[in-house]
């Protein structure tokens, strides 16, 4: 995909090895965040986020549904993603499948916890309105528009803009319902329940190129790695989900040392998102 | 349904020769060579292009002059009822089809052989009028990727509804069932390279409706105009000129 010469492959090892990387960062700073919120106005809410030459767009839109007979006491949620061809002209057609089903598996599993919904960043209990009956599906989409490498962290803190400027409409049901009968409800247009997203852990994800770890790898930098590991933590300092991509095996102590280093990064990255997104609703509710 | 209230304004409170607000902007997509988001209204689309580069299918080759290629896709979030449609429905097929017809008519191909340009057009958000904002966005991308072209080619549409024609249907006067007319033209040579029409419309109407669609496309065009010249001044301020 990105064509290298074997000088710009050296350069690019040398430069980590020596913490500094071909755009000046060092091995675990980030680039730039640009966070823009409630730019898709059909959507409960959408944020687009930029992180250098990376771009991605995630909206939230809720649907009324019915809960699944296991589990009649929560809502559903799902993350699909979507790689426009506008981002590279390798995903036309079907080309980009590949990559958005493991961007949406690896969003799943970071951000939405286990089957039981437990973990997840966003209580699914709390997007019930009648149980067993009612209750809101929640459909998170995103869109790579440009790609410049790192798309997962990008995705993950897009979503977690989107949803703290989602607003559900608030739902009344009438109050008279008996058995099998679907209880008739009311979407009020002027009521929004927000969600609390202080819980939405951020991904990290940490790219091994040579023997180190870097952050935030650029598209030329991600084809030099041997292994990554994203790993999700929220603020509370726990990990919430883990995935690892890349052919190369790695020593189980270096994936502690891995998990450790993230942590640390992820502490720093969500204080600059938190203040970011809150600087982008303020714009938006200024203009 | 009352599409144009007696008083002469339509839905959205525009006049019936009015057009919706268009904004453009270069460069949006950075990886691309070259990319352009243009809106009307509430319709916003992002063009990316890549290209004159070596022919990806060698079958697809063509010895004396470059290959077109576009695809179109709409995002999930683009209408108003999410919907996850599959990639390459008829259609997406349909309008990527226009859209490479209309842009192979300006782009001078016979001047890179053995090459291959392709066009990325992406909705991202859809309110009526998508082929018409699809191609201007693609016009400004072909433009910042440096492209040669004859003319830019610009687009717009126009109805008929309630007797009165209408400039620029957005979705409601879109779904209402009417002639929709989409015109697209080259300005300077003042050609017409595309043309389209569904229901049916007496002829004398019809030179009226497509007259009008004709005239935005000529507004569009200025607007056009004025976006690539600002970018210009931009690129030659940057480089110290």
């Amino acid at each position: 995909m990105v064509g290298l010469s074997v000088g710009e492959k050296h350069f690019i090892q040398g430069g980590i090895a020596q913490d500094l990387r071909s755009d000046g960062r060092k091995r675990l700073t980030y680039r730039p965040i640009y966070v823009e919120t409630g730019v898709i106005p059909q959507a409960h809410g959408s944020a687009r986020i930029r992180l250098g030459a990376t771009d991605v767009i995630a909206s939230v839109k809720g649907e009324l549904g019915k809960p699944s007979a296991l589990q009649p006491d929560k809502g559903k949620i799902a993350i699909y993603v979507d790689c426009s061809p506008t981002a590279a002209p390798m995903f036309e057609g079907r080309g980009g499948e590949e990559l958005s089903t493991e961007l949406s598996v690896a969003l799943q599993r970071c951000l939405l916890g286990g089957k039981s919904g437990a973990g997840s960043g966003i209580d699914p209990s709390s997007l019930v309105i009648v149980e067993g009956k009612v209750c809101w599906d929640l459909y998170i989409d995103g869109l790579v528009i440009s790609s410049d490498g790192n798309l997962l962290d990008a995705l993950g803190a897009a979503i977690k803009a989107a949803l703290s400027n989602t607003g559900i409409p608030k739902v009344n049901v009438a109050s008279e319902t008996s058995g099998d009968e679907q209880p008739e409800v009311n979407i009020s247009d002027e009521e929004f329940l927000r969600f609390d997203t202080s819980g939405i852990p951020v991904i990290v994800t940490l790219t091994k190129v040579g023997r180190h770890n870097i952050v935030d790898a650029t598209s030329e930098e991600e084809s030099q790695m041997s292994s990554a590991i994203s790993i999700s933590i929220n603020r509370k300092g726990r990990i919430c989900g883990l995935t690892k991509r890349g052919g190369a095996g790695l020593d189980p102590s270096i994936i502690l040392d891995m998990i450790s280093v993230a942590k640390h990064v992820s502490e720093q990255l969500i204080d600059k998102l938190d203040s970011e997104i809150a600087a982008a609703e303020a714009d938006e509710e200024e203009s | 349904m009352e599409y144009v209230s007696p008083e002469g304004l339509r839905l959205d409170g525009r006049r019936p020769m009015e057009m919706r607000q268009i904004r453009a902007e270069i460069g949006t997509v950075a990886r691309a060579d070259g990319s352009a988001v243009f809106e009307m209204g509430n319709t916003k689309v992002i063009a990316a292009v890549y290209g004159p580069r070596e022919v990806q299918n060698r079958s697809q080759q063509i010895s004396d002059q470059a290959l077109v290629r576009c695809e179109y896709s709409m995002a999930n979030f683009s209408t108003g009822d999410r919907r996850r449609k599959p990639k390459g429905d008829r259609r997406s097929t349909e309008i990527s089809l226009v859209i490479r017809q209309t842009m192979e008519a300006c782009i001078l191909t016979h001047l890179m052989p053995r090459s291959q340009i392709d066009i990325f057009v992406q909705v991202l958000q859809a309110d009526g009028g998508t082929r018409s904002a699809c191609i201007n966005a693609a016009t400004l991308a072909l433009a910042d990727a440096g492209i040669p072209m004859r003319d830019i080619v610009t687009s717009c549409s126009a109805g008929y509804l309630n007797s009165t024609p209408l400039l620029d249907l957005n979705y409601i006067e879109d779904s209402a069932g009417g002639p929709d007319v989409t015109v697209g033209i080259l300005p300077k040579l003042d050609k017409v390279t595309l043309l389209q029409m569904d229901a049916k419309l007496p002829l004398d109407i019809f030179e009226n409706v497509m007259g009008l669609a004709t005239e935005g496309c000529k507004a569009v065009a200025n607007y056009i105009r004025e976006v690539l010249l600002e970018n210009t001044k931009q690129l030659e301020y940057r480089r110290g000129l």
